[in-house]
């Protein structure tokens, strides 16, 4: 009853890789500006941002799908039961983690180290690229947690997704359903393939990542 | 170019603890002015607050007889024309080239002359062929000698040396020190040295002065500042008998 | 350029952006087939695979669909996020024709309810005359019963009978274990916990052979236990952008002799399990 696993594993790499590219975007540079904050009010963002740590997928895909839906406010982009809209409902649960991640590992980033650059003259904008630059191992570690979160995500997907065959199948909600038809097999093969995609992006991150060592 | 630096009755308290009580001094534009004192007196705050790094409780700081601009970019263009090597080197990620032509690029230089005013600095501090090496994998001694030619490679008017030789082997002060006579002597800055170092403050500096308990003691003339002190305090400092 | 990204990095990370944007928006473009909401125990059965491409190649119309719960099915048809719904409630769906959320409501073929149970059948149930008194005896001894308590089609028939019965599910003990799942979820947990189930034949015989130590413990034919399909195109007069010629035709292909020949047809691991039943009202 499940599709083609070459089109389920495709679209699961593209949903994820597309959630985590656009979460990257928005959180990186928030995170780099939030993290550059002075303490006193980094606080109060901070506790907002890790409340949404804690938001599970399935509400992030419950509120998205209200959303989404025909019925809701954003019901005439007919984006519900679509790629871009699994993209949507991850892109709410991804990029508050990486938000997360890129303010610690910004703000982290050694106090003398951002005094140095504003000593030998940056501006706002020059110090912000030096500190990202600085931190770039961390804010890869955050890329990675990201496309983590985002390829194994079954609650929002499906919610929002729908499983339709031919057009938002994935890997995750295609463990599901086999499961519920007994089909164990088959689910570890999807489960396999799962492992090996998410391992093979980790490796390539991971070589960005070296590259941070100077 | 060159500049003044006047201190007038600066204060910075942090806390209950009150670090410097009303600070006078006075540089002349071109000068090597040694400010000594024991470990702990203020000395790397009175630094801090010259460089806007910390803002004072009160007094003032004129650069060139004129008050810092109360405007941020006006603050940032002074800022330009002041340079400081800490006594860590807190180096960038990167290769050497890239920490010493950091503040060129702040300032917009580019290309050819970015490469060669690099160059030069780095070949004032003895790194000419160590250009692509990693600032990760350098020796202490190295890596301050990068710090040195980041600070200068831009010319700065007001230097702020501070500790900056500290902890390193004799080889690498050597080198550094010629460094600051050779790059005072073309670009005729004013150098503002910091140390505990008695002997590194004679070799250097032309004029010193000593920052005991939140003020500045005495000031004066090299020779008879170290050879013959007016201030009792002072005598007690040269000769050795308090630790620092 | 200490300031600025590396222009390779940049470009590539833009170009990166685009064309997943691009390919995701291409998959996401207005649909040209029709859209239903089902049940899983439809899919489950795997009539659909049998079916639906059948449709296309009369009409040239592809159908696609999303199998969720029952409730959802029909709430998906509320919303107007599918063209057309495929359930088997008859109670829920005459509420969902009475609110006017349906076009109207054809209704396809049954098929049976089932009970079944561990091998050794505890509560004797292999000798029961109607399956009133099969849940009697279940009852009697306090046999593990696993019940799918999600307000699916199957879990109100099921809750039927038991009133039929004389009993309240509120008074039941620990022996009666709610699931909240599925068919095959359910018939999975029962398998595992040697429990009694009632799950439609389709589900059955399909994973029968996966549920090793479950076996058919009361089958009968029972008009009681007939398990009604219909198929309600959405009232497009609420939403914009139904497709409703399609699901009408749709609905009317099933009704249509072709269509229930082969649903007559339809079996699984060789056991035909729909009885055509057709009434068009579309």
């Amino acid at each position: 009853m499940a599709g083609d696993p070459l089109a389920i594993a495709g679209l699961s790499l593209l949903v994820s890789a597309t959630s985590t590219l656009l979460s990257a975007c928005i959180a990186v540079p928030l995170g780099v500006a939030l993290g550059l904050r002075e303490v006193g009010s980094q606080r109060l963002l901070r506790n907002l941002v890790f409340t949404l740590y804690g938001l599970p997928p399935v509400l992030a895909g419950l509120l998205v799908f209200l959303l989404l839906s025909r019925d809701g406010p954003l019901g005439s982009l007919r984006l519900l039961y679509t790629p871009l809209g699994m993209v949507l409902a991850q892109v709410v649960v991804v990029a508050p983690i990486m938000l997360g991640i890129t303010m610690s590992v910004v703000a982290t980033v050694e106090r003398r180290v951002k005094e140095t650059a504003l000593v030998l003259g940056a501006d706002r904008r020059q110090l912000s690229m030096t500190v990202l630059r600085e931190a770039y191992a961390g804010i890869v570690t955050a890329v990675m947690v990201g496309f983590g979160r985002a390829i194994s995500e079954v609650g929002a997907v499906f919610i929002v997704g729908g499983h339709i065959e031919g057009n938002t199948q994935v890997l995750t909600t295609t463990i599901i359903t086999d499961i519920r038809q007994a089909e164990y097999a088959h689910a570890m093969l999807i489960g396999v393939i799962l492992l090996v995609i998410a391992a093979t992006v980790y490796s390539f991150l991971y070589r960005l990542q070296e590259r941070a060592m100077p | 170019m060159t500049m003044a630096l006047t201190l007038e009755g600066l204060r910075k308290t942090f806390g209950d603890r009150a670090v410097l009580r009303g600070v006078d001094l006075h540089v002349e534009p071109g000068a090597v002015f040694a400010l000594l004192g024991p470990s702990g007196v203020g000395k790397t705050t009175l630094l801090r607050c010259v460089d806007f790094l910390l803002p004072a409780d009160a007094g003032t700081v004129l650069f060139g007889g004129r008050r810092a601009p109360p405007d941020a970019p006006g603050q940032l263009g002074l800022r330009r024309r002041i340079g400081m090597v800490a006594q860590n080197p807190y180096l960038f990620r990167g290769t050497v080239a890239y920490n010493v032509s950091f503040g060129l690029c702040v300032r917009g230089v580019e290309g050819e002359e970015l490469e060669r005013r690099t160059a030069e600095a780095m070949r004032l501090v003895g790194l000419e062929d160590r250009g692509g090496a990693p600032a990760g994998k350098l020796s202490a001694g190295e890596a301050q000698r990068v710090a040195f030619a980041r600070a200068i490679v831009v010319r700065p008017e007001l230097l702020l040396l501070d500790e900056f030789t500290a902890n390193l082997d004799p080889a690498n002060v050597r080198i550094l020190e010629t460094a600051v006579r050779e790059f005072q002597r073309t670009t005729g800055a004013t150098v503002l040295l910091v140390t505990h170092n008695l002997f590194q403050a004679r070799r250097l500096a032309a004029r010193a002065g000593l920052l005991l308990d939140g003020v500045i003691v005495e000031t004066g003339e090299a020779k008879a500042f170290f050879e013959d002190p007016k201030d009792a305090r002072t005598r007690a400092f040269v000769q050795g008998d308090f630790a620092y | 350029m200490h300031f600025s990204l590396p222009r390779r990095w940049l470009a590539a990370l833009v170009a990166a952006v685009v064309v997943l944007l691009s390919v995701g928006a291409y998959l996401s473009l207005p649909r040209a087939y029709l859209l239903m909401a089902t049940t899983t125990s439809t899919q489950d059965t795997g009539l659909l695979s049998y079916l639906l491409p059948e449709f296309s190649r009369d009409s040239g119309v592809e159908v696609r669909y999303t199998a969720v719960g029952t409730g959802q099915a029909l709430d998906a048809g509320r919303r107007g996020d599918v063209d057309v719904v495929m359930v088997h409630s008859p109670p829920l769906e005459q509420a969902f024709m009475d609110s006017g959320k349906g076009l109207c409501r054809n209704q396809l073929m049954y098929n049976r309810f089932v009970l079944v149970g561990p091998r050794s059948d505890p509560a004797g149930v292999s000798g029961a005359t109607s399956i009133v008194d099969a849940l009697g005896q279940i009852w009697n001894a306090s046999a593990r019963f696993a019940s799918r308590a999600d307000n699916s089609g199957t879990h109100n028939k099921e809750l039927v009978l038991w009133a039929s019965a004389g009993l309240t599910v509120s008074t039941f003990g620990a022996w009666y274990e709610k699931t909240g799942q599925g068919m095959g979820e359910t018939l999975a947990i029962a398998n595992q916990r040697d429990a009694y189930t009632l799950s439609d034949d389709g589900t059955w015989y399909s994973l029968e052979a996966r549920l090793p130590f479950l076996v058919l413990a009361y089958g009968g034919d029972e008009p009681v236990l007939r398990n009604v399909y219909s198929v309600i195109p959405v009232n497009p007069a609420n939403h914009t952008g139904i497709l409703v010629d399609g699901a009408v035709a749709f609905a009317r292909w099933l009704v249509a002799p072709r269509a229930q020949a082969l649903i007559a047809a339809f079996s699984v691991n060789g056991r035909i399990i729909f009885t055509p039943d057709p009434i068009g009202a579309c």
